[in-house]
């Protein structure tokens, strides 16, 4: 999926995390537990049974007091990946499933180096394929494999598959949504089963030059590929114009929901590299770091 | 309005067929391409907030457009005249006067018939939009005028040239293909032709006075009484304004060639004989210079010298001491007469003629019939008639060359057919009233004349004449022709007749009923050779009314002008307007279409 190059590139990233961790295990996030962590949190005063270790002697011998130093606990990060596997992506050169595929490989191997709890999902009128939980690096083999296996099939419908998934708990986490976001239902729905939960949300657009820029002669059929309903269009500039500011405000659409809650967005253009989009642009919008 | 280039109904049938065709390109318009898309779901939203362009409008408009575009090209096909916008569309005839005068050259070094040139594309500027033009001229140089547009008019009128003619005379309007009523009728002319414009005509003068010198008549004659002895004779006009010192030479075969120069006064003329005894048998050349000459054409004359050896003729005849006397006269003959009974096993003479004797069979050698009775192979057409004439004859026949018969009368004649007998293939050369053989002459094959009446039963012995029949007779029986005078133009020639001119080059004949004819356009000796003769023909303008170029019947009319058109709008052809209107369409129609406006 990915050349040893780029993965070696992709060593030194880790996913960043807007809120604290809620993992279980030892991680590389700072999380709201005080603990055994490196980074210094508060003071209180000592109780029976603290470990003395953590003690303030320099206080005690000042102020007479035993008061105890607090560090934050370091957790790991649940990393929920989901993939859009409707039909609407498997169009365009180069592909925006193949595309998507790989975008949720890079983030999933940079999740697995840094010890994270890695979900990958594929969706489409409802949840697809579901990988169980993975974490740590030798992990990432059997996560490529998964998503190599995903198949374009069905209609987009976003917030049925949220809706499944989160239905059964999960731990608060990071989770990227790595679709084309055409679903005539709308964004809405799923956003609020994001929110209802509270997790770290990032949606990466995938977008085919042919979706922004359509080359279609002066009168064409246009036949949806999910649907596969026909629609009769007389092509004009001044179409083709309102096509693209249309097209436009759809992307703008979605990045404004993300900015409103804190979310991370990024438009991933299937004609630039996908090295340039994990390397640059996902460290630019703070998703990477 | 009116259309020039088809009929109304092939228009209406082209209107209609281009119509119906632009519309059933429309109608079988293929269906658009089927295009997958990733999702339909923007173009959804795109097309609920654009309001859509009615199609059926948008499918209106560009059917009319491409109506009017095709309609607008079919139009210009049938060439439409709106007299309101490009005046009135005349059928215009433009006929130029082509006689020889108008090739002279005046003070400016143009000649007359450049002028014309210059007159004609001025009429044809002049003329309404739409306008079609037939180009013809007074010497048919245009055998068949048609129609042709503005631009050819003036190339055509330049093809023409100055041009003697047997006759020349103003198209017959009546006669000319697809000339409407609706029409203009321009003659440019010099006004020195004697062609006449017929009623309505409007006739622009090109006329320039021009110096001019001539030869109005040239004559090779043997001198009378010596038959080795031969003159020129020359006849010099002068119809210049002025004086003119001419120089007069004449050229021939094997001697020194004769000037004279002389000096003439306006408007007159010379009778010059030149002595040309020092010449050899052939070709002679007659020509005249003066200065600032306008008109070569009238230069030079030329003549034929034949040989001066003297023929034995033999007369056979009862009695007929005037025939006798006349030939006698002929300088270069030495006769024997004969009684008829001597006729079996003659021999031994170049030429015989026969007085009032039956031959059984035709004569073995080359000889004239006078009067001969009927026989198998000379048959009798008709019974006897009195009191006749000759009413035509063919001048161009060598037996009759300056032989003018329009005073012969006959008391009485057995008029003769014209046979294949035995041979020789006669036919008439002169004829009566009714059209009645008179006179009759091979030729092809054996030399042989027939006159069918007897000399005392008419008056052609007294003819001034006759001498020169006799003389042509004797020559062209003895193969010792002179040259066949004739006027500049067509020349008629025995068919299949190779035509050479005095350089040896072959000269274009074409055949016609009876024989062929080619066109003798400048002064020269032509030679029309058979398989079995040889004619000489002198074709020479010697026309004193040609060379009398400044006597013009307009010499004292201004120049007419074409009236001068009203404006340059007026100058754009309906039909240049169409096309111009179906471009303009075809832009608006692909700008309309490039903006989606249009289907």
């Amino acid at each position: 999926m990915f050349t040893d190059a780029f993965l070696r590139k992709l060593d030194v990233l880790a996913l960043a995390a807007r809120n604290r961790a809620h993992g279980q295990l030892r991680g590389t996030h700072r999380s709201r537990r005080v603990g055994t962590g490196m980074v210094f949190a508060d003071y209180r005063p000592y109780a029976e049974g603290d470990d003395i270790r953590h003690i303030d002697w320099g206080i005690y011998l000042r102020m007479d007091r035993l008061i105890l130093r607090l560090f934050e606990e370091e957790a790991d990060q649940p990393v929920y990946l989901f993939v859009d596997s409707s039909l609407s992506m498997d169009f365009g050169q180069p592909n925006k499933l193949d595309y998507a595929r790989r975008l949720a490989g890079a983030l999933a191997y940079v999740a697995l180096l840094n010890h994270d709890r890695v979900n990958v999902s594929s969706f489409a009128e409802s949840l697809g394929d579901m990988l169980p939980t993975r974490r740590g690096r030798n992990q990432a083999p059997q996560v490529f494999r998964f998503l190599e296996g995903i198949e374009a099939r069905g209609r987009t419908s976003l917030s049925a598959a949220m809706r499944r998934y989160f239905a059964a708990p999960r731990t608060r986490g990071l989770v990227v949504l790595i679709s084309d976001f055409l679903d005539p239902a709308g964004l809405e729905e799923a956003i609020a089963v994001l929110r209802r939960f509270r997790h770290d949300v990032a949606l990466m657009q995938v977008i085919s030059p042919e979706e922004i820029d359509p080359q279609l002669p002066e009168e064409a059929v246009l036949v949806d590929a999910e649907e596969g309903s026909a629609t009769e269009v007389e092509i004009t500039p001044g179409l083709l114009e309102a096509y693209r500011s249309t097209f436009e405000r759809h992307a703008q659409d979605i990045e404004s929901y993300c900015r409103k809650y804190g979310w991370g967005y990024a438009r991933a253009l299937t004609s630039v590299a996908i090295e340039d989009i994990v390397l640059k642009m996902l460290r630019e919008e703070g998703l990477l770091r | 309005m009116t259309l020039l280039g088809l009929t109304p109904a092939a228009a209406w049938v082209l209107l209609a067929g281009v119509a119906g065709l632009v519309l059933l390109l429309y109608l079988i318009k293929p269906s658009p391409r089927r295009v997958a898309v990733s999702s339909s779901l923007i173009w959804q939203r795109v097309l609920k907030q654009r309001q859509r362009k009615p199609e059926r409008w948008r499918w209106w408009v560009s059917l009319l457009l491409a109506l009017a575009i095709g309609l607008a090209i079919a139009l210009a096909l049938t060439r439409p005249e709106l007299a309101a916008v490009a005046g009135s569309a005349d059928d215009v005839l433009i006929v130029v006067d082509t006689s020889p005068s108008m090739g002279a050259r005046g003070a400016d070094g143009r000649t007359r018939l450049e002028h014309a040139v210059i007159e004609v594309e001025r009429i044809a500027a002049a003329a309404g939009g739409g306008s079609r033009f037939m180009l013809a001229d007074t010497t048919h140089q245009i055998g068949a005028p048609v129609f042709a547009p503005r631009e050819a008019v003036g190339a055509r009128a330049r093809a023409l040239l100055p041009a003697a003619a047997e006759r020349a005379w103003f198209p017959d309007l009546a006669a000319l293909p697809g000339l409407r009523a609706q029409r203009q009728v321009w003659f440019v002319t010099d006004g020195v032709s004697p062609v006449q414009a017929p009623a309505g005509a409007r006739t622009v003068s090109v006329f320039r006075n021009a110096e001019n010198v001539g030869i109005t008549a040239f004559d090779v004659r043997a001198a009378p009484g010596d038959p080795r002895r031969h003159d020129a004779f020359v006849q010099i006009g002068n119809a210049s304004a002025g004086n003119k010192t001419v120089q007069l030479r004449v050229a021939g075969v094997g001697g020194e060639p004769v000037d004279r120069s002389l000096r003439l006064d306006a408007g007159a003329s010379a009778n010059v004989v030149v002595d040309i005894s020092g010449l050899g048998e052939g070709p002679v050349r007659a020509s005249v210079a003066s200065e600032g000459d306008g008109l070569a054409l009238d230069d030079v004359a030329f003549g034929f010298l034949p040989a001066k050896s003297r023929v034995r003729v033999a007369l056979v005849t009862p009695g007929n001491p005037t025939l006798a006397r006349a030939l006698r006269m002929l300088p270069r003959v030495d006769l024997q007469l004969l009684p008829p009974g001597r006729l079996a096993g003659i021999s031994g003479f170049d030429a015989v003629v026969l007085d009032r004797v039956t031959l059984e069979k035709p004569p073995g050698l080359p000889s004239l019939l006078i009067a001969p009775r009927a026989s198998a192979w000379l048959g009798r057409a008709g019974g006897e008639l009195a009191d006749t004439n000759v009413a035509a004859w063919d001048a161009s026949h060598p037996l009759l060359a300056r032989a003018g018969l329009r005073d012969v009368l006959i008391e009485r004649v057995q008029p003769l057919r014209p046979t294949e007998q035995g041979g020789v293939r006669l036919s008439a050369i002169a004829r009566g009233p009714q059209d009645e053989p008179l006179m009759l002459a091979t030729r092809e094959g054996p030399r042989i004349a027939v006159v069918a009446f007897a000399l005392e039963a008419s008056n052609f012995a007294q003819q001034p004449s006759f001498p020169a029949f006799l003389a042509n007779t004797v020559n062209w029986l003895t193969r010792e022709t002179g040259a066949v005078p004739h006027r500049l133009g067509q020349v008629s020639v025995p068919a299949k007749a190779r035509v050479l001119d005095l350089d040896g080059a072959e000269v274009a004949t074409r055949e016609v009923p009876g024989g062929a004819v080619f066109e003798a356009r400048r002064p020269g000796l032509y030679t029309a050779m058979t398989s079995t003769e040889r004619l000489r023909i002198a074709a020479n303008l010697l026309d004193p009314r040609i060379t009398a170029v400044n006597a013009s019947t307009l010499a004292a009319t201004p120049p007419t002008a074409p009236p001068a058109r009203a404006g340059i709008a007026a100058r754009v052809d309906p039909w240049i307007v169409l096309l111009a209107a179906a471009v303009l369409l075809l832009a608006l129609e692909w700008w309309t279409y490039n903006r989606r406006v249009t289907l």
